[in-house]
């Protein structure tokens, strides 16, 4: 089945969607689909064929996303700790998902049509080979693409996540790019894998399961949670309008405590420049105390310093992981 | 056009707020009444339960009727130290680390000091008490007085074993009396902030060229993240107020935390929700 569904909404739903977007909007909605299982032992079917269910309605969800004007889905794929399921569990769903991901592909025009730009996230290395080909290819294919964008974490866990962003800042510090007192949040956030995403607004679980389950925990810290005890597979058009509704009720103090703690961390920020800055001074200077103005001058310049560094610094990064999908492409094609 | 659906979603908010306030008001007056009436009343209004905010699942043992308002204190305080002790008793299987997420503007100390007592009281090793504004941890003596006094009053002589530790990034002083059960206050500083530093740790390490950046792994950014807490992840975070949100509420620790959303900052209602989603079958009793 595709990944891209066709059609409008009904007279009803075409109403209530209007009259939701009325009110504040989620920009980017992350899922933990889950219920796929239960689903499968409640209509007596084979797991497989639920997980089938499953990806049906997720591509059901991103037609619902598209007509509510929620340019940006995140989804939880497959966690790291699926791993320790069973041998059988486990090469299904990398079977379904080698299936889908070469539909993807035959799909690329259809793709293009929407603007339907694909990301996966995650250690994407614990994979089969030929799958992390597959991926390459559909990330790179969709890369130009930003009409919406689909994040799909697969072989993720948020805390491998955060390790692997502390990873990458300390490479940048072995390489000489930064050095350690720069590292910061807004640092830290920009090494994730979702470097390219803002933090979702929404987050909804189903199957009434009340865990993120190591699921963007760094991302979703100031994120409205919607816990919904529908199993996935059996998700409507109306729960997600339940959930959009509990974000609008909770947006404005969700707002207010972002803000806050943007302004928390700015603070910090300077503080943390300012002490470096009087640092270095007094290690350059000649034994006097330094003036007001002298004091601020080396501020500025300390902060110009540090935000050229970091760009820099952000700059290879993205080298580093463009030319990690490259590679692989390449391999894809002269195999 | 886009005037009608702005007064359309206007009214639909209304209408939300005003289940809202028949949920709250009908809960009062129905405490007490069997199930299915509070099931039929349910039902009768249009919106769904979890909208209303009422926690989903009520498999409960029995409610006792709230007997909070009799005149005398002694008698009340008996009377609450005595479910204090039946709570305990009715609860099957305690989270070690439970977390308590206030989201509300200006909550009671009076409120939170009660709620860390009924913890303690029924046998939860470790309490942490959050506030995204980082108030409690501000006004810790404040919060440790209450807690004193609330303690004094519910436990009598019994709360001398009482151990209330103000989690600190170093710099203030611990107030550490015994062993359990511990009291942790927590602000938006053990969160994300804590996790950086541990990351700053790592990376001037690295710089010395103590270890490599491919050294640094999962369990080592653990290791460092707990070891200046030491205590267990919370299995379970109750979240009291309008937010549903975290709020920055330790976010490396909260990867298995199951969440229960409380209106209100009763102990009748933590008991309540706790009982219900700690009874067999419960969700929270299920492993990953």
């Amino acid at each position: 089945m595709s990944w891209i569904r066709e059609g409008e909404l009904n007279l009803l739903e075409r109403i209530s969607a209007n009259i939701l977007k009325a009110g504040p909007m989620p920009k980017h909605v992350a899922f933990i689909m889950d219920g796929n299982r239960r689903f499968a032992q409640k209509k007596n079917m084979e797991r497989q064929e639920g997980h089938m269910q499953g990806f049906n309605k997720l591509a059901e969800t991103l037609r619902w996303c598209k007509h509510l004007n929620i340019r940006e889905v995140t989804v939880y794929a497959f966690s790291i700790e699926n791993f320790k399921r069973s041998k059988d569990e486990v090469d299904g769903l990398m079977e379904l998902a080698r299936q889908k991901f070469e539909k993807l592909l035959e799909e690329r025009e259809n793709l293009e049509k929407h603007g339907v730009c694909i990301r996966v996230l995650g250690d994407l290395n614990m994979l089969p080979l030929d799958l992390q080909q597959l991926i390459a290819k559909a990330v790179l294919g969709t890369k130009a693409h930003n009409k919406c964008f689909l994040n799909v974490c697969f072989a993720y866990t948020s805390r491998y996540e955060i390790t692997n962003a502390v990873r990458e800042m300390a490479w940048g510090v072995e390489q000489g790019l930064i050095k350690a007192s720069d590292v910061s949040e807004p640092l830290l956030s920009a090494c994730l894998y979702s470097n390219k995403s803002p933090n979702p607004d929404l987050l909804i679980r189903t199957s009434g399961e009340v865990r993120l389950s190591d699921f963007l925990l760094w991302q979703t810290s100031h994120s409205c949670l919607v816990f919904q005890s529908v199993l996935w597979p059996e998700y409507s058009f109306w729960n997600l309008c339940e959930a959009i509704l509990q974000y609008q009720l909770n947006h404005a103090s969700i707002q207010k405590a972002r803000e806050l703690h943007r302004e928390h961390q700015a603070l910090q920020q300077l503080e943390a420049d300012r002490a470096c800055a009087a640092e270095h001074l007094q290690s350059h200077g000649n034994g006097k105390p330094a003036s007001g103005q002298r004091r601020r001058e080396a501020l500025l310049q300390y902060t110009a310093c540090r935000e050229e560094r970091i760009q820099d610094f952000l700059e290879a990064l993205k080298r580093k992981r463009d030319s990690f999908f490259n590679d692989l492409w390449s391999a894809g094609v002269s195999a | 056009m886009a005037l009608l659906y702005g007064l359309l979603w206007r009214l639909l908010l209304l209408l939300v707020h005003i289940n809202r306030a028949l949920v709250v008001w009908l809960r009062v007056r129905l405490r007490g009444w069997k199930r299915r009436v509070w099931e039929r009343a349910m039902a009768g209004l249009l919106l769904p339960v979890a909208l209303a905010g009422f926690p989903d699942h009520q498999k409960t043992t029995n409610q006792n009727p709230d007997a909070n308002t009799s005149p005398g204190t002694v008698k009340r305080l008996a009377c609450r130290r005595s479910r204090l002790l039946s709570d305990g008793r009715s609860l099957e299987k305690l989270p070690v680390h439970i977390g308590l997420l206030v989201t509300e503007e200006e909550p009671s100390y009076t409120d939170i000091a009660n709620l860390v007592v009924w913890c303690m009281a029924v046998g939860i090793s470790y309490v942490s008490v959050y506030d995204n504004h980082g108030m409690f941890r501000k006004n810790n003596s404040r919060l440790l007085e209450e807690i004193v006094r609330q303690q004094q009053d519910l436990l009598g002589g019994d709360g001398s074993k009482c151990n209330v530790e103000f989690l600190s990034n170093g710099a203030d002083k611990h107030h550490v009396i015994s062993c359990r059960p511990t009291v942790k206050v927590l602000s938006p500083e053990d969160g994300k902030q804590s996790i950086v530093q541990a990351a700053r740790q790592l990376c001037r390490s690295v710089e010395n060229k103590e270890k490599g950046s491919k050294d640094i792994s999962v369990s080592m950014l653990d290791v460092l993240l707990r070891e200046s807490r030491n205590v267990p992840d919370p299995e379970l975070v109750v979240k009291f107020g309008p937010v549903d949100s975290t709020l920055g509420f330790l976010p490396w620790h909260i990867r298995l935390t199951e969440f229960i959303y409380c209106r209100d900052l009763l102990t009748e209602t933590l008991g309540f929700s706790l009982s219900a989603w700690l009874s067999p079958g419960g969700y929270w009793t299920k492993v990953e």
